[in-house]
């Protein structure tokens, strides 16, 4: 599994997988190389919902609690805070961010998936904060908006259509 | 003796008094404001009455309240812990006239201590020596250029009734002087209604020294040595110890008489402690101020002189000579107290907020004062203190050794707290050497990074912790389309860090 982690201005990728007896977990700050830790689940184990984490022979007893995307480990009285994307935390951030209509001339669609509804014809004037077309991805519908005041030129899906990520939805020209 | 007494107070100190009065045979009554229902101190106590909202001027200093749920609940005495009313002349004297016994000193006692300006003429005339300083409070900044010319700089400037690291400011220059003159001023007007400002000779490199002294109404007036309390953070103590390792046999001796015959001067009953600032080079010591209460770091002295400082008071309260005398009094081997607060460990600011796992350490020569439990939640109305770490030692080194290994048993999560900042400075060499002074915090710690007082964790340990987590949450809610996932997985991915 992949996940995006952010803590104090830091970025890592972050990957875990999990076999019968191990936990491989792979991190990379930035565009460093990549670090795996395989660690044997003998020593990464729940006493209750605390963990028990023999590291490098060290023994931690660790806490994790999460809140959102807000994990905050705490051990030996020291404590960090990550916030970690899942994969469908991703899907909504990269939806918010190619949502937005009204940065460049068109609206490009985030990720695959189904257009459910169109608001909008040719020739429309939005105001920033109108809305364009509901688009479900991952069983979530999405409301994409205009970021600044625009006319709508031309509308390239219908409903019901199923695009590729990259796909442009919808042009536009901007309205000043 | 009593057969029930109400202990005015919250916190770990309500515990401490509760248990004495349970050795004792003694009914102890607890008050609780709206934020304490679920304190330690309302769990532990016999008994129990709400006195009122969280914020402490409608609870926990409501004098007509307290007095109130005493008589309901037919207490004979009040313990009022320190803090709060603790030493309000006005308290002692309405519990008294209620017909109840006060269990500290006199009104008389605190009204002589508890002006700045006033105790120090009063310990002057009693031949207890005083920091080089003002003769009385200063009208203008005029005049405290000219007293500071005669003193010497630096000099410190005070508000009369200062105290908590409010009203005072340090001046190192003549051109400094007249702005923090009149922020002294001010703030001495606007926390504590008393705009009266004295000037001194600042100390350089001082340490923090009190005497544990303790009265009776027979007039015998004890010391139970010296405590050193050297470590603070924003003009409040963190760790405090006893003896001090800086202090010399002779000056110890000569701290003791001192602090007894400033005591006696007032005929002073019950516990109290005499502050003195300490000159590292030179060993002389200066009067700063008689704190007319128990203390905060009380158990130090428990553990180092073998008597229960609470029980002491409560058989002085009840008229009874005290238990010891002077000659009885031997100090035996060393004692710290770490003071376990809520709060951030660098900035210090307060992190009230609910505590998940909270494990104490334990183990030989360990004693935890402590008002905290798993999912206890701290409150924002009062001090962020929720537990002091108290251990014994045949020696000093020892002692922190013994101190290193406790805080390593610690486990408290879901707030912060500065266990972590404890860590760090019992492996500090000043710390060791004992050389450290009151400016300690503001040279080593301030300034730094958590993640350099981190380092008893190697640093992969938190994200591989967080992403097990991750991983295990985001299993446990997947309903399952892996190949739409892998589709989109990429493209999110990018999207996202462009961002």
């Amino acid at each position: 599994m992949y996940f995006e982690a952010e803590s104090e201005g830091v970025h890592y990728q972050v990957s875990v997988s999990e076999s019968k007896t191990h936990w491989k977990v792979g991190m990379r700050q930035d565009e460093n190389d990549w670090n795996y830790f395989e660690i044997s689940k003998e020593d990464y184990r729940y006493l209750d919902d605390t963990v028990s984490f023999i590291f490098k022979d060290s023994s931690y007893l660790i806490d994790v609690i999460s809140k959102g995307t807000d994990y905050t480990v705490y051990t030996r009285g020291a404590y960090k805070t990550f916030n970690i994307y899942n994969e469908e935390a991703l899907l909504h951030e990269s939806l918010k961010a190619g949502g937005g209509l009204g940065a460049g001339n068109e609206l490009v669609s985030g990720m695959p998936g189904k257009i459910v509804k169109v608001f909008v014809k040719p020739g429309d004037k939005l105001n920033q904060g109108d809305p364009i077309l509901i688009m479900e991805a991952m069983k979530m519908e999405n409301e994409m908006r205009a970021v600044s005041p625009v006319c709508i030129k031309e509308i390239l899906v219908k409903e019901g259509e199923n695009v590729e990520s990259g796909a442009t939805l919808v042009t536009f020209s901007k309205e000043s | 003796m009593f057969k029930k007494v109400l202990i005015a107070n919250r916190g770990e100190i309500a515990i401490r008094v509760t248990r004495t009065l349970r050795e004792l045979g003694i009914t102890s009554v607890a008050v609780y404001s709206d934020a304490d229902r679920n304190g330690l101190h309302v769990l532990l106590a016999d008994e129990a009455y709400h006195i009122g909202p969280a914020p402490s001027a409608q609870s926990y200093l409501n004098i007509e309240k307290i007095l109130e749920v005493a008589k309901k609940a037919g207490a004979e005495a009040i313990h009022p812990g320190y803090g709060f009313l603790s030493e309000s002349a006005e308290f002692a004297r309405a519990v008294k006239a209620a017909g109840l016994t006060f269990i500290g000193p006199t009104v008389e006692n605190i009204l002589a201590m508890g002006d700045k300006l006033a105790s120090r003429e009063l310990m002057k005339k009693a031949g207890v020596p005083t920091v080089p300083g003002s003769e009385g409070s200063i009208r203008d900044a005029d005049e405290a250029a000219q007293e500071a010319e005669k003193i010497g700089y630096p000099v410190i400037l005070k508000a009369s009734a200062g105290g908590g690291g409010k009203g005072i400011r340090v001046v190192h220059e003549p051109k400094e002087l007249p702005s923090a003159f009149r922020t002294c001023q001010s703030e001495g007007k606007n926390y504590f209604k008393d705009d009266r400002v004295f000037i001194e000779r600042f100390v350089q490199n001082p340490k923090h020294i009190e005497v544990q002294v303790f009265g009776d109404t027979h007039g015998n007036v004890v010391h139970l040595y010296e405590r050193e309390c050297s470590m603070q953070r924003r003009h409040q103590k963190l760790i405090e110890e006893s003896p001090s390792i800086s202090v010399p046999l002779d000056v110890r001796e000569k701290l003791g008489e001192v602090a007894v015959r400033a005591a006696k001067s007032i005929q002073y009953v019950g516990a109290g402690t005499i502050e003195f600032i300490f000159d590292n080079k030179t060993k002389e010591f200066f009067f700063m101020e008689m704190n007319t209460r128990l203390q905060v770091e009380h158990p130090v002295t428990e553990l180092v002189v073998g008597y229960d400082l609470v029980k002491e008071q409560i058989m002085v309260a009840l008229g009874e000579p005290l238990s010891f005398k002077q000659s009885d009094v031997r100090q035996k081997g060393h004692a710290i107290e770490l003071r376990i607060c809520a709060e951030d460990p660098v900035t210090f600011t307060p992190n009230p907020g609910k505590i998940r796992k909270y494990r104490m350490p334990a183990g030989p020569f360990v004693r935890v004062d402590n008002c905290a439990y798993p999912g206890y939640d701290v409150p924002i109305y009062y001090d962020p203190m929720i537990a002091k770490l108290i251990v014994w030692g045949p020696t000093r080194t020892e002692c922190i050794q013994r101190l290193q290994r406790a805080l390593a048993e610690y486990m408290l999560t879901g707030i912060k707290s500065n266990i972590v900042l404890h860590k760090n400075i019992l492996v500090h060499p000043e710390f060791l050497e004992g050389t450290y002074t009151t400016q300690f915090i503001d040279q080593q710690i301030a300034g730094k990074k958590h993640r350099e007082l981190f380092m008893f964790v190697d640093e992969p340990v938190f994200l591989i912790a967080a992403a097990i987590e991750a991983y295990n949450q985001s299993k446990s809610r997947d309903v399952g389309d892996y190949t739409l996932a892998s589709q989109w997985k990429r493209y999110g991915r990018q999207k996202s860090m462009r961002n």
